[in-house]
């Protein structure tokens, strides 16, 4: 066992962690670069975003329609939505890599995470509806 | 065009001290956004926690790679903060907007006090984004933490011993303890993290630090790690509720990661003592506004 700064850490655990950071830098950098050409976008096209009336309803199935429109609102919706689906990311990952070290408890921990948002999801949509 | 200029500004205003003063931004977003721009109290806590992920992100990126914070207990405590995130979450939309803001209120003059008292990590450090944005791999951290662990392994051993899935939890010089407090902690973390736009670092890293005796240094970097989830289990609850507005959100959200980042990098440069005062009085003032919308004043 290596032994690391704040963690005991065997190599198993060494190339996750490694491979989840690697996720989570380049995920920062997409969702960034996705909200960077969505505000550009806006201001190239004069929206007001403290004045332009009532914010736009999340609608995610318009998304792609509204990128290949090339709509600022677009872009910034999958922006913010790759920034919240950048944390899920990184627990499906930690929960595979438990799995294939058989650290089942471990696994079972981030599949109810998971299982935890999906039910924020569904309360939200049920609420909504 | 201004306005979303004047908007990623004040993120990288919000970005840049957040990280010079150790603090997440959050605590200093949610009063911009509503006192500053005038925008409504839920709309500005949904979008301080889409701007916390993206800084914890960045943050749980190095922390990671360094091995700084603990993976294990980080995944089991944000399965409670993910739990009282969707409570908070919910709260949050039947609570009175006043009752929303004398909470923030009182959290603005926790922390403010906390800071006077010169322990900005323990009391408000939810996203150490000093630490977070840039790689310093295994320089200043790590001999910090260094000195936690040790001071953790010649402590008196007078916690119980940990169960067979407690002891798998801990790291170097130091073992998990009280398991049940840090679940009962980490679920009042996810409601205050969800109904004020916190990261909730406020109660996780004492929460760790104190009651379960994780090293200060990793007790920050592993909430630092659990804010992602956290704040996700609530945001989605305000996105699917319409209560982000994109056009805001985008551009606070780059330029809190802007200000982050530069922040990470002058940090160890800049004196932070005179600007950590000047922002107690700043955060009291916000507070006593806070605390006077919420009277109705």
């Amino acid at each position: 066992m290596t032994r690391v700064h704040g963690a005991s850490v065997d190599g198993t655990a060494y190339r996750l962690e490694a491979t989840i950071a690697r996720l989570l830098v380049a995920g920062t950098y997409v969702a960034i670069g996705l909200v960077l050409v969505g505000v550009v976008g806006m201001l190239l096209t004069g929206v007001d975003p403290l004045s332009h009336g009532a914010p736009p309803p999340f609608e995610l199935a318009e998304i792609p329609a509204d990128i290949l429109a090339l709509q600022p609102e677009g872009f910034l919706w999958l922006g913010l939505v790759a920034v919240l689906a950048l944390p899920l990311g990184r627990v499906v990952v930690a929960g595979v890599g438990f799995l294939a070290a058989r650290d089942t408890r471990l696994a079972l921990v981030s599949l109810a995470v998971l299982l935890v948002v999906t039910g924020s999801i569904v309360l939200a949509i049920g609420l909504e509806g | 065009m201004i306005a979303g200029l004047v908007l990623l500004a004040g993120g990288a205003a919000v970005g840049l001290f957040g990280s010079l003063l150790g603090l997440g931004g959050g605590i200093l977003l949610v009063p911009l956004l509503t006192l500053g721009f005038g925008r409504p109290l839920r709309e500005a806590v949904a979008i301080s926690l889409v701007s916390v992920i993206v800084t914890s992100s960045a943050g749980a990126s190095v922390y990671l790679r360094t091995h700084v914070a603990n993976l294990r207990l980080g995944m089991v405590l944000e399965l409670f903060t993910a739990c009282g995130a969707l409570v908070g979450g919910l709260i949050a939309f039947s609570l009175p907007v006043p009752v929303l803001q004398g909470l923030f209120a009182a959290l603005l003059g926790y922390v403010a006090i906390s800071m006077l008292r010169g322990e900005p990590r323990k009391a408000g450090g939810a996203a150490p984004v000093d630490d977070a944005l840039l790689p310093r791999d295994e320089s200043p951290a790590t001999t910090a933490v260094s000195t936690d662990v040790d001071r953790a392994a010649s402590a008196p051993a007078l916690q119980p011993a940990p169960t067979a899935f407690v002891a798998t939890l801990g790291g170097p010089g130091y073992a998990v303890t009280r398991l049940g407090v840090g679940t009962v902690g980490a679920v009042f973390a996810g409601v205050v993290s969800a109904l004020l736009g916190v990261g909730g670092g406020i109660v996780k890293v004492p929460l760790m630090n104190l009651a379960m005796g994780v090293p200060l240094k990793v007790a920050t970097a592993t909430s630092n790690m659990m804010i992602g989830i956290t704040a996700t289990s609530s945001a989605v609850i305000y996105l699917l509720r319409d209560e982000i507005d994109p056009y805001v959100a985008g551009p606070v959200a780059l330029g809190v990661f802007a200000g982050a980042s530069v922040g990470a990098r002058v940090g160890n440069r800049v004196d932070t003592r005179l600007l950590r005062m000047l922002f107690v009085v700043v955060l009291l003032v916000t507070a006593l506004q806070m605390g006077a919308k919420a009277v109705g004043l």
